[in-house]
């Protein structure tokens, strides 16, 4: 199964579940606002989508993600919005029978997120300026 | 035909502007309208690679736009 949200607003983490027989793995991915920018420092990026295509897109690599490895369930929230250094815009959870599939999954679900899903970022700096980020392969 | 131009990140920066209609010839293919896009640019997009977006779905090859068209240049995406 797969759950993918785009939220304008703060994450909230999806709750933990120990009703799970079937899944000997859980792997919980958070990706967090650092406070530099290339060298330059930053207050907060503000995250840019295209409505329809960026949940539409993440939708589509979530269920190629679940054909492609041996994983039972892909969850994914992607903040969109302004977002301040140290907050979560993206909190992914995969289940597996076995850590190797879902570790797997992990790493080429967010390989392929900053490739194909149309979502980008503003970096605002220090004087509340907004510039587009030039960050656009940090895999 | 008229074709509604959606601008994101770098293209937006650019062009100073969400979205536009543009009327175009009929038969206009999706790399004349990349040509006409960058143009409007003034060299800021120079260098920078546009996947293109054809009703919110990209599109693998070159193709004949239609009449009410919703087309996206799409600069690298940075989600994450």
């Amino acid at each position: 199964m797969v759950k993918i949200e785009i939220i304008d607003g703060p994450i909230p983490f999806f709750p933990n579940d120990d009703s799970r027989q079937q899944d000997g793995a859980e792997l919980i991915f958070n990706g967090r606002v650092r406070a530099t920018e290339h060298g330059d420092a930053i207050t907060a990026l503000e995250y840019e989508q295209y409505e329809g295509m960026a949940e539409a897109e993440l939708t589509q690599l979530a269920k190629d993600t679940c054909q492609k490895f041996s994983i039972n369930d892909i969850f994914c929230k992607h903040r969109i919005g302004k977002v301040d250094v140290g907050e979560t815009s993206l909190h992914i959870v995969i289940w597996s029978k076995h850590r190797q599939e879902g570790i797997d999954a992990m790493s080429w679900f967010i390989i392929e997120l900053k490739k194909r899903v149309p979502i980008w970022k503003w970096a605002i700096l220090g004087d509340g300026s907004r510039i587009p980020s030039e960050c656009s392969h940090d895999y | 035909m008229k074709i509604t131009i959606k601008c994101f990140s770098q293209v937006k920066y650019a062009l100073g502007i969400d979205e536009f209609v543009l009327e175009l010839e009929a038969g206009t293919m999706t790399s004349e309208l990349e040509q006409n896009i960058r143009s409007k640019a003034d060299g800021k997009l120079d260098g920078i690679s546009l996947r293109i977006a054809v009703n919110q779905k990209y599109i693998p090859n070159d193709i004949e736009l239609n009449d009410g068209d919703e087309v996206a240049f799409i600069p690298p995406v940075q989600g994450g």
